[in-house]
């Protein structure tokens, strides 16, 4: 994920020099695998980590790890965006099915859809990203803010005014933003208007209720989606999205406030005259807060490292859990964005990495193993070293075949077939090796194969090498 | 290529691929250690290949691995990684009742990918576990520093820095820095306990560290041939080292 150096710098003030900053990334977060200049910022891509990808595909989810990583400060945005004084709505949402977790949404009148202010580009083409309109821009600055990804629907088109989360009956197509229709399946979760016209969805949002250059009204919306079922929709649609990547790594419901908040103060700085309504938030099932134990005991024994009860409360309050200690046994409340930390090695992994592996001195562990001989591996070593010794040379060749019996679903490759004998890649070696023969300074080239081949009957070890032109190849128990 | 003894009265050797001489350097280099050799089916069930491992069903760290799934039968798949030798190995030991244990493997491996000069829908992977009572990242730490020198030299220096596996917890990637550069060579890990439990093994009882990582890659560094795809073209001018 590409991640400004100037932007983090918004949360973490006393965050060191790029260089620094990218190598404390790289030993104890996520590799840094580029770090380029950009004007008078330096644009990093981190390769989050599957795991943290709940709370770390944002600026505000990474500075809020270095703050905690560092223990420098975290200036909290929250009371910067003055929440507009609202008045009451007759917006409706409805969430009728249980893959959607929560949803927020708000009526915002009398905007102007225009270009955006510098700032706001700047920051967008930092990490690669095109401007398109001030509140198109509103929604994806907010997303790789604090990684929630939001929509905005033109009031005007939206039927009711309802939003209806729920899940397609089949038999529907809908118009994707950017002009792709696309055949919606049974079970695909939808949002729809009033009239059940399908207006957006997890991985992109629909056409229907698009944004134009007249639109005046708006409905910020912001939901919570089961991660599955946005990556199956997401798979079965071929559309790859920076929304569909945030939800399909599983959120915390509990981002939505804070989002509807920051969202709204972005559209009132764009927006001045804008007059916000209250928002609907529909949380049918609020995500549980979960405890986790784990004794120092544990954590010492998996890291190979004496880890002192001082070090793990340090790195606990740094890092703003609740927990409570008594004689070495630890139980902690999970921050609701912590969607990684599940059991006693989950905390062994965030000692370790905060840590530093580097602390953990290596050792050759004295065991008296009783390791047996493996029969497979002896008969191939014994065939090996005989075929060696009577002067053939070993090659290897491709598994995969334009012809056999077992097929592969999908290939990169026009070769879907596994081979079912040796015989065919020894025979084009032979031929290869017959034009490189001056080369190699050899008269008569003798090469074999050990691998394995794939028949309807299962796999089985093959042993092949030529005589002249002639390829004997027979299975490894009968060589 | 010894021209002297081709006429010769015996027969000159034959000469070895590249990667069948480091797979016997990477078996020799653990079994200093204790490691027994295992092997497994290249043709794997989608139970060993993801679900013992911990890969969660529809989860986005079944993306990692570009596979190739079998025509007409949705339950097998060219085996991604050799982690599927050593699931199977301490399924048996624990079932024989062989533990404290450690297993070694070296095979091929598939991943459903466009090829280039580092990628190849084919290559080896070494990999492999030990699993007893205490066993933690320190000796993980001392056994893959141990295979990384007696594979790359003894000045070569080896750094683990933190990563995500679904089937280790804590997960470390291991770089070696051979020839001034830091150079990434495999992934490693505490065994999560579920893999253990998943294996038959009490997690509560036994913890222990894995490791898999490419083999091809170590010849390419160690012997700096350029191009991935030039191991498997069936070509003598490959075994000159």
């Amino acid at each position: 994920m590409k991640v400004s150096y100037n932007w983090l710098k918004w949360y973490v003030p006393d965050a060191p020099d790029p260089e620094k900053l990218s190598d404390l990334i790289t030993y104890h977060l996520a590799e840094v695998e580029t770090a380029e200049k950009f004007g008078d910022d330096t644009i990093f891509d981190i390769k989050i980590l599957p795991n943290r990808a709940h709370d770390l595909l944002s600026h505000q989810g990474v500075a809020r790890e270095l703050a905690s990583l560092l223990d420098i400060n975290f200036v909290d945005s929250t009371p910067k965006y003055k929440i507009p004084d609202s008045k009451p709505t007759k917006l409706k949402v409805e969430i009728n099915t249980d893959k959607c977790r929560r949803d927020a949404a708000r009526i915002v009148r009398n905007v102007k859809v225009g270009p955006s202010p510098e700032w706001v580009v700047k920051h967008l083409e930092s990490i690669g990203q095109r401007s398109i309109n001030n509140i198109v821009d509103a929604t994806n600055l907010v997303m790789f803010d604090c990684g929630q990804p939001n929509h905005v629907f033109d009031l005007d088109k939206v039927k009711g005014p309802k939003l209806d989360i729920n899940t397609s009956l089949g038999n529907e197509k809908m118009l994707f933003l950017g002009g792709v229709e696309k055949e919606l399946s049974k079970g695909m979760v939808i949002i729809y208007d009033g009239e059940r016209n399908p207006i957006g969805t997890g991985v992109k949002g629909g056409t229907l209720a698009e944004l134009d250059v007249n639109t005046k009204n708006i409905i910020l919306q912001i939901d919570n989606f089961d991660p599955v079922s946005v990556r199956k929709m997401g798979q079965a649609l071929n559309i790859f999205t920076d929304g569909r990547k945030r939800f399909e790594n599983d959120l915390s419901p509990e981002l939505i406030p804070y989002t509807m908040r920051e969202l709204s103060a972005l559209i009132l700085e764009m927006c001045p005259e804008a007059i916000f309504e209250d928002v609907v938030d529909v949380y049918p099932k609020k995500q549980e807060e979960r405890n986790l134990s784990f004794s120092i005991k544990k954590i010492s024994k998996i890291l190979g490292l004496e880890v002192s009860i001082k070090e793990i409360k340090d790195i606990l309050e740094r890092y703003n859990f609740e927990y409570e200690e008594k004689k070495g046994e630890f139980s902690i409340t999970v921050p609701p964005m912590r969607l990684d930390l599940v059991i006693a090695e989950d905390m062994a992994e965030e000692i370790g990495r905060v840590l530093g592996y580097d602390k953990v001195k290596p050792i050759i562990p004295k065991i008296n193993f009783k390791p047996k001989p493996n029969e497979t591996y002896a008969k191939i070593s014994w065939a090996r070293n005989k075929l060696l010794s009577e002067g053939y040379s070993e090659i290897m060749t491709y598994t995969f075949s334009d012809k056999g019996e077992i097929e592969v679903e999908k290939s990169a490759s026009d070769k879907k077939f596994l081979r079912t004998n040796l015989a065919d890649g020894l025979k084009e070696s032979l031929k290869l090796n017959k034009i490189n023969a001056p080369l190699l300074g050899i008269e008569e080239i003798k090469i074999f194969e050990i691998g394995t081949v794939f028949t309807n009957k299962g796999e089985e070890m093959r042993v092949a090498y030529n005589e002249g032109s002639k390829i004997i190849e027979k299975n490894l128990n009968e060589y | 290529m010894n021209q002297e003894n081709k006429k010769g009265s015996s027969v000159a050797a034959g000469t070895e691929h590249p990667l069948s001489i480091l797979a016997s350097e990477a078996h020799q280099a653990f079994s200093e250690l204790g490691f027994e050799i295992a092997t497994g089916p290249e043709l794997e069930s989608d139970w060993y290949n993801f679900y013992v491992l911990n890969f969660p069903k529809d989860h986005p760290a079944l993306d990692m691995q570009d596979t190739f799934w079998i025509k007409g039968d949705k339950e097998k798949v060219l085996r991604t990684h050799t982690t599927t030798v050593t699931a199977r190995a301490f399924e048996k030991a624990g079932k024989e009742g062989r533990l404290p244990a450690a297993f070694i493997s070296v095979g091929k491996v598939f991943r459903n990918e466009a090829t280039d000069i580092t990628h190849e829908m084919q290559f080896f992977q070494i990999d492999g576990a030990m699993v007893g009572e205490n066993i933690s990242i320190a000796d993980l730490k001392g056994v893959l520093t141990h295979f990384y020198k007696k594979m790359l030299g003894e000045d070569v220096e080896v750094e683990f820095r933190p990563s995500f596996f679904p089937f280790t917890e804590p997960s470390l990637e291991v770089f070696a820095k051979f020839k001034g550069k830091w150079l990434e060579m495999m992934g490693s890990g505490e065994i999560h306990p579920n893999v253990l439990r998943n294996v038959g093994l009490d997690p509560k009882k036994y913890q222990g560290f894995a490791f898999g990582g490419g083999l091809d890659r170590i010849a390419m560094i160690k012997w700096g041939i350029p191009d991935v795809r030039l191991f498997y073209q069936g070509d003598l001018r490959l075994n000159q080292f």
